[in-house]
C-alpha cells in the first residue's frame, strides 16, 4: 500500500472556527494569547464556588458524608490546606473559557429546596463568572441530606440516656 | 516604561526574576507567589528558590504563579500583573497561572 501524503480526508473542512464572539460571555481570559496564557487552577474555581454556595442561608453544609468527614479532619491538620472545608462537595471541570460545576449540598429543614437550589445556582454563577472571567455552562446541584435542628440536641442525648436506670 | 535596551547586555535572569517577583507582589489582589500546580514555576537562586517566577530564555514567555485574594476579579488582577511584569521585562509574553485563592482573614 502506498501512502499518499494528501489524502482526501486531510482536506476535509478546516473546522477550527471557534465561536469566540458569543457576546456578553465573559471569555476575557482567552483574548490575551499574544501576551501570554492565563491559567486558572481548578481549585480556585472550586473554592469560589464553595464559598458562594455557602453564602446562601439554608445551605447547612456541603459534601456527602465521606467528604464532610474528611473535610473536618483536614481542617484540624495544620497546613492541611487553608479552606479545605470550602471545597468539600464541590467538583469542577475547568476549560480555557468555561467551567462546569457540581455541588453536593445538605439543606436545612424548612428551606424550599427548589428555591434554595435556584439561589445557590445564581450565586455560584455570579461569583465564578465575576471572579474568574470563565463562563459557567452548568451548575448541577445534588441535595443529598437534610439537616433537622432537633438532631443536634439528640447528639448529646446518649450521655444523659445512660442515667435512665438508676 | 523602561523596556530592555537592545544595546545593553541581557540582564541576569536571577536578578530579573527577583525584580519581577517584587513588582508582582505589589499588585493589588495578589496575596502571594505560587510555584504552580506542578511546582515548575520557580527560579533557582544561590541558596534558595524563588517560587512563582520563571524567566527562561528570552524567546520563552515569562511565567508567573499567583495566589490571589477574593477582593478583586481575577482577570483584572491578571491584567495588572502583566503590566507589572512588562515594566520589568519589557515586551515579552507573560503566562499567568492563578494557582490558588485565599480568603481575607
Amino acid at each position: 500500500m502506498t501512502e499518499s501524503a494528501g489524502t482526501p480526508q486531510a482536506s476535509a473542512a478546516p473546522t477550527v472556527s471557534t465561536p469566540s464572539g458569543t457576546a456578553s460571555s465573559p471569555a476575557r481570559l482567552a483574548d490575551d494569547t499574544a501576551q501570554g496564557k492565563t491559567t486558572i487552577a481548578a481549585s480556585v474555581v472550586q473554592k469560589i464556588a464553595g464559598i458562594a454556595a455557602r453564602e446562601i442561608s439554608g445551605v447547612y453544609a456541603m459534601g456527602g458524608g465521606v467528604s464532610r468527614a474528611f473535610g473536618a479532619i483536614r481542617e484540624r491538620i495544620p497546613g492541611g490546606g487553608t479552606g479545605a472545608a470550602n471545597i468539600a462537595g464541590v467538583a469542577v471541570e475547568v476549560g480555557e473559557k468555561q467551567a462546569a460545576i457540581d455541588l453536593d449540598i445538605v439543606v436545612e429543614y424548612g428551606a424550599s429546596i427548589v428555591e434554595l437550589a435556584r439561589a445557590v445556582r445564581r450565586n455560584v454563577i455570579t461569583a465564578v463568572e465575576r471572579m474568574t472571567g470563565l463562563e459557567v455552562i452548568e451548575v448541577n446541584i445534588a441535595v443529598n441530606d437534610i439537616h433537622l435542628p432537633e438532631v443536634d440536641g439528640q447528639d448529646d442525648a446518649p450521655a444523659v440516656a445512660s442515667a435512665r436506670v438508676e | 516604561m523602561a523596556g530592555p535596551d537592545p544595546a545593553s547586555p541581557a540582564p541576569d535572569p536571577a536578578e530579573l526574576a527577583e525584580r519581577v517577583a517584587a513588582a508582582v507582589i505589589r499588585v493589588p489582589g495578589v496575596v502571594a507567589l505560587h510555584p504552580g500546580a506542578y511546582g515548575d514555576v520557580l527560579t533557582y537562586l544561590p541558596g534558595r528558590r524563588l517560587a512563582g517566577v520563571r524567566i527562561g530564555r528570552p524567546s520563552e514567555p515569562v511565567e508567573v504563579g499567583l495566589v490571589v485574594g477574593l477582593d478583586r476579579p481575577i482577570p483584572d488582577v491578571v491584567v495588572d500583573v502583566r503590566a507589572a511584569v512588562a515594566g520589568v521585562c519589557g515586551d515579552r509574553p507573560v503566562d499567568v497561572t492563578v494557582a490558588d485563592v485565599r480568603e481575607a482573614p
